[in-house]
């Protein structure tokens, strides 16, 4: 079954079903709609076990870093190179829209078909308010904010209402305790956290032969659905949110083949499976365990720090989001003619940042709200925004999950001892 | 001989008695007759006083034979036209002809006013029956005509400038500007909305423009900050011209709307009753989507 799902999930073959899905997606064939539901299943099998393997795994990390005396020093590295690593992506998703904007100027007919396709996307007004609000009735729920919205209350309707971020706050505060217990009592139970955590891999590695459809079934129906005509009436904001994502993606590869001392093209080929799980899936946590492996066994990362990182990265840290949110700022500010100045641009990354913070523990287009908080300093219309943003999101969505598998994948190479990946030079003459 | 001379004078005296007393009861009559026509006499001045001063309703247009109906010379495009060949259409105008056909009336169609106001000028004159020209009621106009039951109910609504509000509101949500907006603010002149724009933003410059067309020229030329009138409008200028969705938003208040209402004369009390039985039984009710949706509307 291990050979089976590893010879399917080979970069060729991931590669040839995005092609494939995308060449289905354009010729826009009538059945792909009936693919959605296999996709939706698909996803439904992967999120199955992510849970139960965030529950084991990060207890086991936090006790591999506790024990071995280094947990503090490889912790420290992470956040640096983490500080490193965001400062380095907000330079370029700065950088790079910003000069395909300047050099595509913006004439009026670019301006009239985008504002042809907010206003066929957008039923009703802008903005909907009250004159007088203290009259108005208020019918929104009280949500907790803040602090109070990661803290693990009640780790049974965390875990049942799919609340990532909490579930692995509570394992990473219950694996110290389980640490320290061990410690006083001698009592352990990590041996059955390590078999579910096999458990849960050999789930996904089943549920990895279904890479190929999954794909298929979860690209092609978006692309068919948005059409051509839209990709060209956005085309100044698709050509740099896709500029920029190319290179970022280029990034990681670059960077684990210095650091690992490995050919760009076999680094290429590991991350390639954790990045084609996220174009399928759209979330970044579903890839979690594949990227583990990929990182530990393929690659030959040291799994402490991969341990450590790689849940609560891909569950906190989201670089795609980052990316988004200051291209379509810089994008807006295009549209409605806002120069920026340096300063500008610094503050549209720091907000940008702080705005992926709030995307955490949300998905789908409900995810694009925080932006607002990018926008709005600026004087530019989260209502032109959203409805633009909502449109080229099943995308745009595909891609902001890439980033955030790739980008958070270097950081614990990067944090790790220099180690030479005998497995993986082993294995890569094989590509 | 002598005995006929006594029956011959006895009979003369009776035919005397006779003849007299028919001219009594001949007399009798006759005064009751002037007394009778003095009584007349003295009543109908008042009656015809009474008529002339009794208030105008329906009875007086049914008389008539025609219902006045005063309407904007310009056009509203999905109420009411004119066609090419110098008709009107639209549904404002099918409701009124339903109403003239049920009051078994013609309409009259005075279609000279320059203004929403003077449409209710034409009422309050006088000079129509009634008024229709999606005209708003308002306070200042319920003082001079009487409104029927609402046809539509449109929430008021602002087309902005987004730059200048999202300017002006600094990293806050553009509600916190618009709700207590001070710029320029572009309404049409003798509208309902200049009375609008003056109660609900007493801290904006109001600037009246002759029409419409005028307004939204006055928006895009930055010669005003927003234009101030009823959701379907709003929306329909951006319908209308798709590339303004960029640089202009939409706001809707949900709590100040637009009533549509037919202006009826001050004294008009059945027609009123009438008008607003009608429009309860309309069949083919006005909606804001089946407005915008309308061919006339774009």
């Amino acid at each position: 079954m291990l050979a089976l799902s590893k010879a399917i999930n080979r970069p060729s073959v991931s590669i040839s079903a995005v092609v494939f899905a995308i060449w289905l997606g354009v010729m826009n064939f009538s059945f792909l709609e009936y693919l959605q539901p296999l996709g939706d299943m698909y996803v439904g099998l992967m999120q199955m076990c992510v849970l139960p393997f965030l529950l084991a795994t990060i207890p086991l990390a936090m006790r591999s870093a506790l024990t071995s005396g280094t947990g503090g020093k490889i912790m420290a590295r992470i956040v640096i190179w983490l500080i490193v690593t965001i400062a380095v992506v907000s330079i370029i998703a700065i950088l790079v829209p910003r000069t395909i904007f300047s050099v595509m100027p913006l004439d009026q007919s670019v301006s009239s078909r985008i504002g042809a396709l907010f206003g066929a996307s957008a039923d009703g007004v802008d903005i909907e308010m009250a004159l007088n609000p203290d009259l108005a009735v208020s019918t929104g729920s009280q949500q907790t904010s803040g602090l109070l919205a990661f803290i693990p209350t009640n780790i049974f309707a965390a875990l049942s209402s799919n609340d990532s971020l909490r579930v692995i706050i509570f394992a990473a505060i219950f694996g110290a305790g389980m640490v320290v217990s061990e410690r006083r009592s001698g009592i352990s139970v990590f041996g059955a956290l390590k078999h579910i955590q096999a458990v849960c891999i050999m789930i996904f590695e089943w549920f990895n032969l279904l890479v190929p459809m999954g794909i298929i079934a979860l690209v092609a129906p978006p692309i068919a659905h948005l059409g051509p005509d839209v990709y060209a009436v956005l085309a100044p904001f698709v050509y740099a949110f896709f500029a920029t994502s190319v290179l970022l993606l280029i990034l990681p590869i670059i960077v684990i083949s210095l650091r690992l001392r490995l050919v760009p093209a076999f680094v290429f080929g590991r991350i390639l499976n954790p990045l084609t799980l996220a174009i399928a899936t759209r979330n970044a946590l579903i890839c979690a365990p594949v990227a583990l492996e990929t990182l530990k066994d393929e690659i030959g990362t040291s799994p402490e720090p991969c341990d450590l990182f790689i849940p609560m990265g891909f569950a906190v840290i989201r670089f795609g989001n980052i990316v988004h949110f200051a291209t379509a700022t810089l994008f807006i500010g295009y549209l409605m003619g806002r120069p920026f100045s340096v300063l500008d641009l610094v503050l549209v990354a720091a907000l940008s940042i702080m705005a992926s913070f709030a995307t955490i523990g949300v998905a789908g287009v409900a995810g694009l709200a925080p932006i607002t908080a990018v926008l709005r300093p600026f004087g530019l219309s989260y209502e032109l925004a959203l409805p633009l943003l909502v449109i080229v999101d099943p995308i745009a969505g595909m891609i902001r999950a890439m980033l955030n598998v790739a980008l958070n994948m270097p950081i614990p190479v990067l944090a790790s001892r220099r180690r030479v990946a005998e497995v993986a030079m082993v294995a890569a003459p094989a590509e | 001989m002598c005995l006929n001379g006594y029956f011959a004078a006895a009979s003369c005296g009776f035919l005397k008695w006779r003849a007299r007393s028919i001219a009594l009861r001949i007399c009798w009559l006759f005064a009751l007759a002037l007394i009778l026509l003095g009584i007349t006499a003295a009543i109908s001045p008042s009656r015809s006083q009474e008529l002339i001063q009794r208030p105008k309703d329906t009875e007086a247009i049914i008389a008539r034979g025609t219902i006045r109906v005063a309407i904007t010379k310009f056009d509203l495009p999905a109420f009411h036209w004119h066609t090419s060949n110098g008709g009107l259409r639209g549904p404002e105008i099918e409701l009124v002809r339903r109403i003239g056909r049920l009051l078994k009336v013609g309409v009259e169609f005075i279609d000279d006013c320059p203004t929403f106001d003077s449409v209710i000028d034409a009422v309050d004159s006088g000079r129509a029956d009634i008024g229709v020209s999606k005209l708003s009621q308002s306070p200042s106009r319920i003082l001079h005509v009487r409104f029927s039951e609402p046809y539509l109910v449109l929430r008021q609504a602002f087309l902005f400038n987004r730059a200048t509000i999202g300017t002006q509101a600094g990293g806050r949500p553009p509600e916190d500007v618009l709700r207590t907006f001070n710029g320029a603010i572009g309404v049409i002149a003798k509208s309902a909305y200049v009375g609008f724009a003056e109660r609900n933003f007493p801290d904006a410059q109001i600037v009246e423009m002759q029409t419409w067309e005028d307004s939204i020229e006055a928006l895009v030329n930055n010669r005003v900050d927003v234009l101030y009138r009823d959701e379907f409008e709003i929306r329909r200028v951006l319908k209308s011209n798709p590339a303004l969705n960029v640089r202009f938003g939409s706001a809707a208040f949900t709590d100040d709307k637009s009533y549509l209402s037919f202006a009826i004369c001050a004294s008009c009390v059945r027609l009123q009753q009438f008008i607003n039985y009608q429009i309860a039984d309309n069949r083919v009710p006005f909606t804001l989507s089946g407005l915008l949706a309308s061919q006339a509307a774009n």
